[in-house]
């Protein structure tokens, strides 16, 4: 298509106008809404446009197939630039618009900062990006849940893996020195003496660090088996892994969810090798076992979709799955009505999203496996077996 | 129990890598400062595109680095020259509140750019320092913190010998301590500005090639311009060998307290030194005292 200067500037004047303003889908009354303060910019914006685009997904795959209960299912978010105060502000903007039952959350901090107002409103459940453990509470967070094990639950699963591939193994915890990196550790050097491991050092980095030379020196005079990362997205991971291998260490490295796209590894290349992780999904080209939803995002999608995609995907199947059991129950769709179907789900199948039946008993799903990065492949494998830790 | 003196050495040196790195990223800022008096908070983001450019012309066109790398450093030097004539330009005269807070505004623009252009993504930049590692005597430094200090240093050094022997680096001081002076004389001020904001971009640029290269890129890599500008208030936001030896005292004291204390002290003692700094020489160690009298 010919275009001139004139008309591409339009265009282009229109589609920015369009993100500036939010798209809004149109909405009826009895619309099935799923609201978002979702980080499009700012430092978690890698992670926002997959998960916007994961929900996304989803909800057309349930509306192209009549919505539920032949009710149709609205999306409405905002870009939050992974701000609190944003994030709110997107909340109130939304939830005074539209009659919003299900809401994705960006961060810990607004999970925490929102929560007496869900508890007050008990009409919206809410899941989103954080999987901090302090939410994994039912009581303190009666309406909130994470679509995935907490960081406390993932360093269990990394840590039961350990101890089962060597037992007594050396191990060292880094961490950046946020509410983020801080998260599992206390639980996790509880963790590592009841597996019958040695915690050899914990080294703290602070949040804006970018040479961690003197760090990766006192993880050579640790000497660990394996050291594992949280706090972190990419950097300093792979500074970490390049200098231990310059330095002659054994240590085998591992992290958090946050650390598993395969696509930031790839970027990384050889030095990634070997590296390990903890994953709550399945990986988009996955092909092992029967996996129809992981089928159908590949036919929607010809290219490779994060890990952050299919976490917006599964927190949208879980949302509306509680959805569908509430109105199946011939009930209303409050808060406490989706938090107990929620709760009902029982050996659920995911469609291959994960690897195996889940049960949400609490706040979370407490299911992972360990991924290792394989370089030549320049992809994540599996390494172990789907972990399930205590819910 | 006896001092393990090789680590303490290994640590030192370890922290004088960090410390040219915030030392070259600090000359962006003090360039821009003692030539226009503006303290440009976007110079983290101008390293931030610096190092993006490398990636795109290594990952992207393929390019050998070292051409990269002069590319890159041209192209930050460019979009200072940009950001000088079509922002800050207009601005002179104004209240020096209102032209620091154009820059925050610029470093916003930047981020948009990158996210737009390259993805939000991180990314690591690809290996063009080698691998093998380093020992002087038995103490272990790495590769890449002994080429970004070699690198860092001997720019510094060049700036500072062009500051006291060039003629433009004299009009720069010239027009830094009288610009109506430096107009009477016969100095092209606001060439003068241009070509600060160019030497600043520059460095940014490189100080971005090296950063990335020890940390990985993203467009939210620009804060570690934040950790500079500290160094720039303890040194003096208007000296050159300020931003020098403040650069050292904060990375060493970050290496020394990151590892006999934890690395949650290093900010405490990082910030710590700057209070100490402002409350004894609120100029900054180097920085030129300036008598105002009412």
């Amino acid at each position: 298509m010919d275009m001139n200067r004139r008309q591409a500037l339009s265009l282009a004047l229109g589609a920015g106008a369009a993100i500036g303003l939010g798209i809004r889908p149109s909405q009826a009354a009895d619309d099935i809404v799923i609201g978002g303060s979702i980080p499009l910019s700012g430092v978690f914006a890698f992670a926002g446009i997959g998960i916007h685009a994961g929900i996304q997904d989803y909800v057309k795959i349930i509306n192209d197939g009549g919505g539920i209960a032949g009710r149709k299912v609205t999306y409405l978010a905002e870009d939050t630039a992974y701000k609190t105060d944003q994030s709110v502000a997107v909340f109130n903007k939304l939830t005074s618009q539209a009659d919003i039952h299900l809401y994705y959350s960006d961060s810990t901090a607004f999970a925490k900062t929102i929560n007496a107002e869900l508890d007050r409103r008990k009409s919206i459940l809410m899941a989103g990006a954080s999987f901090a453990s302090e939410l994994n509470d039912p009581k303190k967070y009666p309406f909130q849940f994470i679509a995935g094990p907490d960081y406390t639950q993932m360093f269990d699963i990394l840590l039961q893996y350990v101890a089962k591939t060597k037992p007594g193994a050396k191990i060292a915890f880094v961490h950046s020195d946020t509410e983020f990196g801080r998260d599992p550790i206390a639980a996790g050097q509880a963790q590592v003496k009841a597996l019958g491991l040695k915690m050899t050092e914990t080294i703290v980095t602070p949040p804006s660090a970018v040479d961690v030379s003197t760090e990766i020196l006192k993880l050579r005079r640790a000497n660990p088996d394996f050291t594992i990362f949280h706090g972190y997205v990419l950097a300093p991971l792979p500074e970490f892994m390049s200098q231990a291998k310059q330095m002659g260490l054994a240590t085998k490295f591992m992290g958090t969810f946050w650390s598993m796209d395969n696509s930031l590894w790839t970027k990384v290349g050889e030095p990634a090798d070997g590296f390990m992780g903890v994953m709550p999904y399945r990986y988009y080209y996955d092909t092992e076992g029967k996996s129809p939803m992981l089928e159908k995002i590949r036919q929607m999608r010809p290219d490779y979709q994060s890990t952050a995609y299919m976490q917006g995907f599964l927190t949208a199947m879980l949302f509306l799955e509680s959805a569908k059991r509430t109105l199946a129950a011939g009930k209303t769709l409050t808060a406490e009505n989706l938090k107990a179907a929620l709760n009902s789900l029982k050996d659920f199948d995911t469609g291959g999203l994960i690897g195996v039946p889940i049960s949400i008993p609490g706040n979370s799903v407490p299911v992972g496996r360990v991924y290792r990065y394989d370089a030549a492949k320049k992809l994540m494998v599996a390494d172990s077996d789907w972990i399930k830790v205590g819910g | 129990m006896d001092f393990d003196w090789l680590f303490f050495t290994e640590v030192t040196l370890a922290g004088l890598g960090n410390s040219a790195l915030l030392s070259l990223t600090g000359l962006a800022f003090v360039l821009i400062y003692k030539a226009t008096r503006v303290v440009n908070l976007a110079i983290g983001e101008m390293l931030m595109i610096g190092a993006y450019l490398f990636f795109s012309f290594t990952a992207g066109m393929g390019l050998p680095p070292y051409a990269a790398i002069v590319l890159a450093i041209l192209g930050g030097a460019l979009l200072g020259a940009a950001i000088e004539r079509a922002v800050i330009r207009p601005m002179l005269g104004e209240a020096a509140i209102s032209v620091f807070m154009v820059t925050i505004g610029v470093g916003s623009v930047l981020i948009g750019l990158a996210e737009i252009i390259w993805g939000a993504e991180p990314t690591a930049l690809p290996d063009f320092m080698g691998k093998t590692p380093i020992f002087i005597g038995d103490a272990y430094v790495s590769r890449k913190v002994v080429i970004g200090f070699t690198v860092s240093a001997v720019v510094i050094a060049l700036f500072l010998l062009a500051f006291r022997f060039w003629r433009g680096g004299v009009a720069l001081r010239a027009t830094a301590s009288d610009q109506a002076a430096a107009y009477s004389c016969g100095i092209n001020v606001p060439a003068v500005f241009s070509v600060a904001w160019m030497f600043a971009g520059a460095a940014a640029a490189g100080a971005g090639i090296l950063v990335g290269a020890v940390g990985g890129i993203a467009p939210t890599m620009g804060v570690f311009g934040l950790s500079a500008l500290v160094v720039v208030i303890v040194g003096g936001l208007d000296s050159i060998a300020g931003a020098l030896i403040g650069g050292i005292l904060v990375g060493l004291l970050e290496a020394w307290c990151g590892t006999y204390l934890g690395g949650e002290y290093k900010m405490l003692a990082t910030f710590g030194l700057l209070m100490l700094v402002l409350m004894v020489r609120p100029y900054g160690l180097f920085g030129t005292v300036e008598i105002e009298r009412l």
